[in-house]
């Protein structure tokens, strides 16, 4: 269930190790948060983990392995599926400005050193030595020379291809409606039709909670509204991932040329007529987001200030109560699989192979950090 | 720098403006914004200040807009911004609109109690063969070059399309000393008599006096200009600009190419807001919904002329009345019942020339002609995306997710140009379109940052 | 193309910089209008094919350049020459 990166790719992983598989969009496949993204493969610790005590930075430390694996996933997919997605893996820098920032890259590169990663501390001079659009604001990078970006346009989009060639089942516009676990089968309805499986994923992304509840379960995700802005197309001049340790921002350029600038900056998600955030119309843009997003490139990369902003998007990600993603069994509800939250384009060719091999039946310890057991104590009152 | 207004008009042609003289009678603070230097609106696109031009849009069917110019112009009280985009819409959550404004010299943010819509309309953009080359304009496009830059882009120009303003542009162009090779209506003559005579009843009054194209073909048959029916435009060729069009009958030599397809309505605004949308005439574009006072489905905001859907001048300067004592009426300014009565005759001279709008609509109706699309052929000219590009993913899904594929729509002109006939292709009445995003003009960054 | 000259008096002749060259134009005419009495050609697209402006009321972004020393990126349709202004169709 869920058409989006996660979705799609599970699947096609699925079928090619013979399994029947079908995959239900509520919509067109990958127009979720997969098709909204900023597309960054970001493998440095990110900002949003540094800036909430040691205890969560620790934690997200021990998800380093997945980068590691996700890189070579990332590595290898175009040629997997035979298409270019404009994957650039060029490198990415990680900026500081203030001392204080310096220090804390300095203890997150330590981190990420001791976990096997191969980032490093570069000063100012030689940040701009690599990166001449760099302002001379900047004092310190950390470099990774593995990071880069996909383009988010293309990467669900060819997967689903991909699945579909292989043989899976490819639902578009068939919302889940309900599903009832019937002996040892889920039963799944949409308006006309129902489906029968002996496994299911629910890859909903911002939605996982509601079909989650279908089944009277608790996934502890929530939906964030984030917003992105794309200039006019450039000529080529950002080849890398830019982010920023002590601000929010990531920026690259794509393929086409627009520089894409975003980084977790909020949007207002829209209230339904009981005033509850609904999920079905996007998010209203954050003036000071944007204005303070677009601040920060100018002040990273002072070339972007004269260039035409010719569209800023929200979308709508998921986020776990303790900010790392959730993947894996329901311990409550064996042969449903849940996975969604946090960087999941990055992680996600990387959670999707590993789901496809735990549901075959080998047990994948990487995911055990980011397994739904964590949760299972609000589900302890749940009745099946 | 926030300024606060009573009320804010996006559109300075014949419906801001008449909203504007209403409001203003009735002692409402009201700015009217527009990114022309000067108000007119696209019927009297005016020549900069430094030109003189005697005789500027004498004619007569122009006299009333000219008059309507001449006061809104003179009325100091009236606050006009030129030269200046509304790029963004919102509501605060004190419950006013927020506008953000550009221009050149850097942006600005108004507040206002209530906003109205006058935004008018654009040229249908259609596709065809060769349609990028330098030297193929929009008709309407080309006739503005001449209203207000006094310049005619070619010696042997071509308009070709469904709609009969074409004669019109042609008719201008030949009386300012400009070479017209031909006008190719695609239709043939057939169909836009009987269109007219199906129609005569209703529109009969009008047909006599305010149909100029009668008068603009007689101009046309003086200068020897040939008009040809059934005469389908199906591509413009040359290298590096127009050589030629070939129609179905075979080939005009030219240097220049206005394409006259018809009008959609300027829809970026109301559908940033969300307001109620329907799609509008034969030509395609979105209309915005609107009460019997020209309010949309968003309290508070109004909208006015082509905003609700292409219907020309005079009935823009109808619409911008009513409303402009609609909003007086919501703000207290004047009762309703009085608003009502002051608003009656306007709203009968509105629906009969909506009545006339939807004759012209018929005779102009372009879908039997839109031209066969090759491979080739851009079909998003802002990010080059070629039709064969687009068609591998017409199966079914949305304009939004044939636009994340393909990026047809994601350039400079936020998809203005090319949603029409990405939805034309789609074929689902019930595609909402392309999602509205900030901002509804490209902007520099820097302008936006804090 | 042709700037009609009969029955109208033009503003001040001026010039600009376009492209890094001089040219004479008229005070307060549009930029795309003094662009197109050179060269109905403003760029060239992805394709390496010629284009010119489109809709001259602001929508299309077709005739967008570049005004030095600043840098900003405007649409030549809605902005008038002035005296002094350095424009690149880059
Ligand atoms: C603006 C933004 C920027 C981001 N930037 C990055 C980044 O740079 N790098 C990164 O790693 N991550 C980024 N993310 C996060 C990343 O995009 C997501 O984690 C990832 O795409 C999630 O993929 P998914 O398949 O789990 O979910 P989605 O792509 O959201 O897919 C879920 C699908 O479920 C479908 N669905 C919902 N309800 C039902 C139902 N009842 N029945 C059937 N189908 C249903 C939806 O239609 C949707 O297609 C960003 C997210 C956003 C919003
Ligand atoms: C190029 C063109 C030529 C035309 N020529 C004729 C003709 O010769 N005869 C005829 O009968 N009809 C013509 N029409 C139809 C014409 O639009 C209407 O008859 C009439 O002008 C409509 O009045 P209006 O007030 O609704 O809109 P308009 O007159 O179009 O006025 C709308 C104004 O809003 C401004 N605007 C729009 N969006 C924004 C924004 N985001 N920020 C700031 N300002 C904005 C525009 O610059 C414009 O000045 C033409 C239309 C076009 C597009
Ligand atoms: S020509 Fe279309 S924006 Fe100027």
């Amino acid at each position: 269930m869920g058409g989006g990166l996660i979705g799609c790719a599970t699947a096609w992983r699925l079928a090619r190790e013979g399994a029947k598989v079908t995959v239900l969009d509520s919509g067109d496949f990958g127009m979720g948060a997969s098709g909204q993204n900023a597309g960054s493969l970001h493998f440095q610790l990110e900002r949003r983990f540094l800036e909430n005590g040691d205890a969560l930075a620790e934690q997200a430390t021990r998800t380093a392995a997945l980068n590691r694996l996700a890189i070579s996933d990332w590595s290898s997919l175009e040629a997997d599926l035979a298409t270019n997605l404009h994957i650039t893996m060029n490198g990415g820098l990680m900026v500081a400005e203030t001392a204080e920032e310096c220090a804390l890259l300095e203890l997150k590169i330590a981190r990420e050193n001791a976990e096997g990663l191969r980032t490093r501390m570069i000063d100012g001079h030689e940040a701009r030595q690599i990166a001449p659009y760099l302002s001379e604001a900047i004092c310190a990078a950390g470099y990774s020379p593995d990071e880069g970006h996909a383009d988010a346009r293309l990467v669900t989009h060819a997967i689903a291809i991909a699945a579909d060639k292989t043989g899976a089942l490819l639902r578009p516009r068939c919302r889940v409606q309900s599903i009832r676990r019937v002996c040892r089968e889920y039963v799944v309805r949409t308006a006309a039709e129902q489906f029968a499986a002996s496994q299911i994923l629910i890859a909903c992304g911002a939605w996982t909670a509601h079909v989650a509840a279908m089944l009277n379960l608790h996934v502890p995700l929530f939906p964030v509204g984030l917003l992105m802005n794309a200039t006019e197309r450039v000529a080529q001049v950002v080849p890398h991932l830019v982010q920023h340790v002590g601000r929010r921002l990531s920026m690259k350029q794509t393929h086409s040329g627009n520089l894409l600038i975003g980084g977790g900056w909020p949007s207002r998600m829209a209230l339904d007529a009981e005033g509850r955030f609904t999920l079905y119309r996007p998010p209203a843009v954050i003036e000071a987001s944007l204005r303070g997003n677009l601040r920060v490139a100018i002040d990273v990369a002072p070339m972007v200030a004269t260039i035409n902003l010719v569209r800023s998007w929200t979308g709508i990600t998921a986020i776990s109560a303790d900010q790392l993603p959730i993947v894996g069994e329901i311990p409550a509800m064996p042969g449903c699989w849940v996975a969604g939250g946090g960087s999941a384009f990055t992680l996600g060719p990387t959670f999707a192979r590993l789901i496809a091999q735990s549901m075959s039946g080998t047990k994948c310890e990487e995911l055990e950090i980011v397994a739904p057991s964590r949760f299972a104590h609000l589900n302890s009152f749940m009745g099946q | 720098m926030t300024d606060h207004y009573d009320v804010a008009i996006v559109g300075g042609g014949p419906a801001g403006q008449a909203a504007a003289l209403t409001l203003d009678d009735l002692k409402l603070k009201t700015v009217v914004i527009d990114e022309q230097p000067q108000a007119g609106g696209q019927i009297l696109r005016q020549p900069p200040q430094s030109f003189r031009i005697p005789g500027w849009m004498e004619d007569r069917t122009y006299a009333p807009l000219v008059e309507l110019l001449r006061r809104f112009e003179a009325r100091t009280s009236i606050h006009w911004i030129g030269s200046h985009s509304v790029i963004g819409l919102r509501r605060e959550p004190d419950g006013l609109f927020a506008l953000t404004i550009c221009s050149p010299d850097g942006l600005r943010s108004i507040t206002a109690a209530r906003v109205l819509i006058a935004a008018g309309c654009q040229d249908l953009a259609v596709p065809l063969p060769g349609w990028t080359l330098p030297g193929v304009y929009s008709a309407g496009g080309m006739q503005a070059l001449l209203k207000a830059q006094r310049i005619v882009p070619g010696e042997q120009i071509v308009l070709a399309g469904t709609h009969p303003l074409q004669l019109l542009i042609a008719a201008q162009l030949v009386e300012a000393g400009g070479g017209v090779a031909a006008v190719l209506f695609s239709q043939p003559h057939g169909t836009m008599l009987k269109a007219g005579i199906r129609n005569s009843l209703r529109a009969f009054d009008r047909l006599s006096t305010a149909f100029p194209a009668v008068r603009a073909l007689a101009t046309l048959r003086k200068h020897g200009v040939k008009v040809l029916y059934n005469a389908p435009i199906q591509a413009i060729c040359g290298t590096d600009r127009v050589a030629a069009v070939q129609h179905s009958g075979g080939e005009i030599a030219c240097d220049a190419v206005g394409l006259c397809y018809g009008f959609v309505s300027q829809s970026s605004l109301p559908r940033m807001m969300s307001a109620k949308m329907r799609r509008a005439g034969p030509a395609g574009g979105w209309a915005t919904l609107c009460d019997e006072w020209m309010q949309s489905s968003i309290q508070g905001l109004y909208v006015a002329g082509e905003t609700t859907g292409v219907a020309g001048a005079n009935a823009a300067l109808a619409s911008g009345n009513i409303a402009g004592f609609g909003i007086g009426a919501e703000l207290g300014a004047i009762s309703r019942d009085e608003a009502a009565r002051r608003v009656a005759r306007h709203r009968a001279n509105r629906r009969s020339l909506l009545r006339f709008a939807r004759l012209l609509d018929e005779i102009a109706d372009p879908r039997p002609f839109f031209p066969a699309l090759r491979d080739d052929t851009l079909v998003c000219r802002c990010e080059d995306v070629a039709f064969a590009q687009i068609g591998p993913v017409l199966d079914g899904r949305s304009a939004n997710a044939v636009k994340l594929v393909t990026r047809c729509g994601m350039g400079l002109c936020q998809g203005r140009n090319c949603e029409p006939t990405l939805l034309r292709l789609l074929d689902n009445p019930n595609d909402p379109g392309f999602t509205a995003r900030f901002p509804a003009r490209p902007v520099p960054i820097s302008d936006l940052a804090t | 193309m042709m700037r009609l000259d009969h029955g109208i008096e033009r503003g001040r002749r001026i010039q600009i910089i376009l492209d890094g060259e001089r040219v004479d134009v008229f005070e307060g005419e549009t930029l795309a209008a003094a662009m197109i009495e050179q060269s109905s050609a403003f760029r060239r697209d992805s394709n390496g094919m010629a284009r010119g402006m489109f809709c001259n009321m602001g929508t299309c972004g077709e005739c967008t350049v570049t005004l030095l020393p600043g840098g900003q990126r405007v649409r030549a349709c809605l902005v008038p020459a002035q005296v002094g202004m350095d424009v690149t169709r880059d």
